[in-house]
């Protein structure tokens, strides 16, 4: 037996499909996030819709002149203390190895401790900026050689004291960017990586237990940073100054902290 | 008014000056909807979401180029409709997509009988059937009428055509929907 769709019955048969159609499962925004943040991590010339392979000719001519160059002048090296970053070819020198340290002594916030963020900004030569979400800091710390400011927050509630440190949260903030190429190359077992936007950049997310990172300094020199509280930390840089902030939180908090510094 | 959704072109302007968490909510705002336009491409759930998470990347890598005041969501779903297209081209699928719904969800009208539901069962099997043969922008016009709930306007937006050209172009895959369908579903025996 068949009957005949009227217009009617087709019309509502559509909208009742409409209706029992599947959408996601889960909430999407994490896996765009991290999208978008690979995305803006990737070099520019990725960005071109090159067909796969397209730039690889290229990569490897460079690639042969650069060792030859690297072979035959060995001041060339020295001038290219820094790193290359190529498709498929990097050189970069770093003054030590990264190493975990596991048993580290409790760190200790060096430096002159100074009174206040305006204070902190004019010793140490840039605007210090703090994130409004962990209220007022405790205390500031300024090193000048390299500059380094340093702002701890003793107690915030909802994130747990730090065992090595005895503080909820710090916030360091130094002149240099972040060397990202080495970023998933420093990490040890037990830490993971991601990628996250932020403003118009974007920030890297270490948990588990990350004790080493790498940045490039103002003299172009890639520079080892030793983390002080060993906990979840992220890591961004803004104006030419790299920020991190260390404290016990996750992923989402450790953006929204990151997202209100003023 | 408190507690009230910020309105699309808030979270866009927010959004375009680099507020991620803004466009974040835009994503969960209309992530089914991006979903199921993508689905109604590629007849593959996985890939739905993996191509409509794609789109709203490159949505939001063209955000600056977004005309403000624009409406977003068909501007949107143009972009997760195109990402999907591109993904059954690369693929080399045949245009036929085996479409599905979820047919345990209880249905909208609680006066049926179960006679009628079971018919009412049976029409959406056939008119999917029917809906999978046809060409793209023929299920896509359909989808965005009839499952999205598109206005006229938006619908124009989201495939790129001239307002006054929507109607005849719904006539027309309505058209040929009872075409492939033969005009007859069967009620059982």
């Amino acid at each position: 037996m068949t009957e005949r769709l009227d217009d009617r019955d087709l019309e509502r048969t559509l909208s009742d499909i409409g209706a029992r159609l599947d959408g996601p499962k889960r909430d999407m925004w994490p896996a765009v996030r991290t999208r978008i943040a690979e995305r803006r991590a990737k070099p520019w010339w990725s960005r071109l819709h090159l067909e796969r392979g397209a730039f690889a000719p290229v990569a490897a001519t460079l690639a042969i002149i650069l060792v030859a160059g690297l072979l035959l002048t060995p001041r060339f090296a020295d001038a290219l203390g820094h790193l290359l970053s190529i498709p498929g070819l990097q050189i970069y020198r770093v003054s030590e190895s990264p190493t975990a340290r596991p048993n580290a002594s409790p760190p200790t916030f060096a430096g002159q401790r100074v009174t206040s963020v305006a204070e902190a900004s004019r010793v140490a030569g840039f605007t210090v900026r703090t994130p409004a979400a962990l209220g007022e800091p405790s205390a500031i710390y300024v090193e000048t050689a390299p500059v380094r400011v340093t702002i701890v927050y003793a107690s915030v509630k909802g994130i747990p004291l730090s065992p090595q440190a005895g503080v909820s949260a710090i916030v360091v903030e130094f002149k240099g960017t972040l060397e990202t190429q080495i970023m998933s190359k420093a990490i040890g077992p037990g830490t993971t990586l991601d990628a996250v936007p932020l403003g118009s950049g974007v920030a890297y997310y270490l948990a588990g237990q990350p004790h080493q990172f790498f940045f490039r300094d103002p003299a172009g020199n890639i520079q080892p940073e030793t983390l002080r509280l060993a906990g979840n930390t992220l890591l961004w840089t803004d104006g030419g100054v790299t920020y991190r902030l260390e404290a016990q939180v996750g992923l989402d908090e450790a953006v929204r902290i990151a997202s209100s510094l003023r | 008014m408190e507690g009230r959704p910020a309105e699309d072109a808030v979270l866009v302007e927010r959004a375009q000056h680099g507020d991620t968490e803004a466009y974040g909510e835009l994503v969960r705002r209309y992530q089914a909807l991006a979903t199921r336009t993508a689905y109604v491409i590629t007849g593959l759930s996985t890939e739905a979401e993996d191509a409509a998470q794609d789109g709203f990347t490159k949505a939001y890598f063209a955000l600056a180029r977004f005309r403000t005041g624009a409406p977003f969501r068909p501007w949107l779903l143009r972009i997760v409709a195109n990402e999907a297209k591109n993904r059954r081209k690369a693929a080399g699928r045949r245009p036929t997509v085996d479409l599905s719904v979820a047919e345990d969800r209880p249905s909208g009208d609680t006066a049926l009988s179960p006679e009628e539901a079971a018919l009412a069962s049976e029409r959406r099997t056939f008119v999917l059937g029917a809906l999978g043969k046809l060409r793209e922008e023929d299920r896509l016009v359909i989808a965005y009428r009839y499952f999205m709930q598109l206005s006229e306007a938006e619908m124009a937006d989201a495939l790129g055509c001239a307002r006054g050209t929507v109607k005849s172009r719904l006539s027309r895959a309505l058209a040929r929907l009872r075409e492939v369908a033969g005009g007859e579903v069967s009620a059982g025996d």
